[in-house]
């Protein structure tokens, strides 16, 4: 069966530096699990690259050479290349690194996260909300649960980190992604049995929940 | 200001190994170390061996440096060395010099890159320094059969220009190290190389069409996402989306030929 990637377009615009905050992080993560987009972005940044060899030449001043030199004369520590942990973690470096830049704290493994009700058999733990009501956001369920029939108030990007899912025939695992677009309706993914299923997503605006009971206790989630 | 050129030729390395094996001492450094010896070499003739003991000691290091994956083989001023030969330089020698070259010739880009987003003059030139004292400091992790020189130096102007404009850094996606096998073929001569490869993605880029080009120029110069893109355009988003893997199609195809 073919495996759920993203597709080309995003790989560009991550390697152009073109998506925001919740994008950039879940498409990184994303790629990490796969050598093959790994490939791709290589290949985008490349042309990036092209690019800017390309492009026409602005005066630098020489004054600007000499403020470097100084610079550089300086003593400085070879930067290391991550501050990631060697040890095995479930967490994708790219989501590692993220939430180690926004709190300082580096989680050693997906269950260390600080995780606050959200339904039944269900938890989150949000990450980014912007402005226009775009949100990063970790979503846990335990085995088995059948998550919440609803609709779409945008597109929606869901990264499976652990466990895995399905949506009628399709089954979503570790690495693979689901783009559920706005004009999916009835969405309802069904945990697999067994461990629970940690997945990372970006929703647009919020899921319009199908239950009376959903709708209501919706704003208290805050999703 | 004449420097020794250092040339990857495959070819010579082996000869110059297997000499080293059987040559000892002051003669087998004057052979690395003396350019007129070398192409004494690679012409047939044996090296001649008039380096003291001192002298070659004195350029063992280079030696070390030189056997790994080069050797003199002519003079030629610094400007026309390749890319990532400056760049060993760098790393290895600390070399100002070799780093004036890559300023001279990057910086500028780097500036019209940063201009393209909007940013003052001054903020530009703020972070094009950034981008360039990164370039001394990071020369040591900079792998040429992993990138490309030009790539590396798009991907920490990226990196700082995102870094200094959002309130996070832009995340990364660490690279697998067999990716390098997939990424860089073997190269007889870097240089050629790197300049064919730049003209190569020149010649791909002018291929595309006008449509194609757009977004591919909107994505890397103006950093818009795919529904700004839509919006500038006023296409659907679908249409973006559809030209853009094909443009970026076209382009892949294009490099792996």
């Amino acid at each position: 069966m073919k495996e759920h990637m993203l597709s080309d377009e995003w790989i560009v615009s991550y390697a152009a530096g073109a998506l925001g905050e919740a994008h950039s992080v879940l498409v990184a993560s994303h790629i990490a699990y796969h050598p093959v987009l790994q490939e791709k972005l290589v290949a985008a940044e490349d042309i990036g690259g092209a690019l800017l060899e390309n492009l026409p030449e602005t005066d630098c001043s020489e004054d600007m050479l000499d403020a470097v030199l100084k610079d550089i004369a300086a003593p400085f520590s070879v930067p290391v290349l991550s501050t990631a942990p060697k040890k095995n973690t479930d967490l994708p470096l790219p989501l590692s690194d993220y939430i180690y830049d926004k709190s300082g704290h580096r989680p050693d493994s997906l269950m260390d996260i600080d995780w606050g009700f959200m339904g039944p058999g269900m938890k989150k733990h949000r990450l980014w909300k912007g402005p226009d009501g775009q949100c990063l956001w970790l979503l846990r369920a335990r085995g088995g649960t059948v998550m919440p029939k609803h609709d779409h108030g945008g597109d929606e990007m869901t990264l499976v980190l652990k466990g895995a899912y399905h949506v009628g025939s399709q089954r979503f695992s570790v690495g693979e992604l689901e783009y559920a677009e706005v004009t999916l309706l009835d969405h309802q993914p069904v945990i697999d049995e067994g461990e629970d299923c940690i997945c990372l997503v970006v929703t647009e605006a919020p899921i319009k929940l199908h239950s009376f009971l959903g709708r209501l206790i919706q704003p208290l989630i805050g999703l | 200001m004449i420097r020794c050129r250092l040339v990857c030729v495959k070819t010579i390395m082996e000869l110059q190994k297997s000499h080293i094996r059987s040559a000892s001492g002051p003669m087998a450094l004057a052979f690395i170390y003396d350019a007129a010896s070398c192409r004494a070499f690679a012409h047939g003739r044996r090296p001649k061996d008039s380096l003291t003991a001192d002298e070659a000691t004195g350029h063992y290091e280079t030696k070390l440096n030189l056997i790994k994956d080069t050797v003199i083989l002519e003079d030629q001023p610094l400007h026309l060395l390749p890319h990532d030969q400056l760049m060993e330089l760098i790393s290895r020698h600390r070399d100002q010099a070799a780093f004036k070259v890559l300023f001279r010739h990057f910086a500028p880009r780097v500036k019209s890159f940063l201009l393209g987003f909007g940013v003052t003059n001054s903020k530009a030139e703020e972070l094009t320094q950034v981008v360039m004292v990164t370039l001394w400091r990071k020369a040591v992790q900079f792998d040429p059969q992993k990138a490309k020189l030009s790539t590396w130096i798009f991907r920490i102007a990226r990196n700082k220009f995102i870094d200094d404009h959002r309130k996070h850094k832009y995340p990364l996606v660490p690279l697998e190290d067999h990716l390098k096998d997939m990424v860089a073929p073997e190269k007889t001569d870097q240089a050629l190389g790197e300049k064919q490869e730049g003209q190569r993605i020149k010649t791909a880029l002018q291929k595309l069409t006008s449509d194609q080009r757009k977004v591919i120029e909107l994505s890397f110069f103006e950093e818009l996402s795919h529904s700004k893109i839509a919006a500038t355009l006023s296409l659907p988003l679908g249409t973006v989306k559809s030209r853009m893997r094909t443009a970026f199609g076209l382009l892949r195809k294009e490099l792996r030929e």
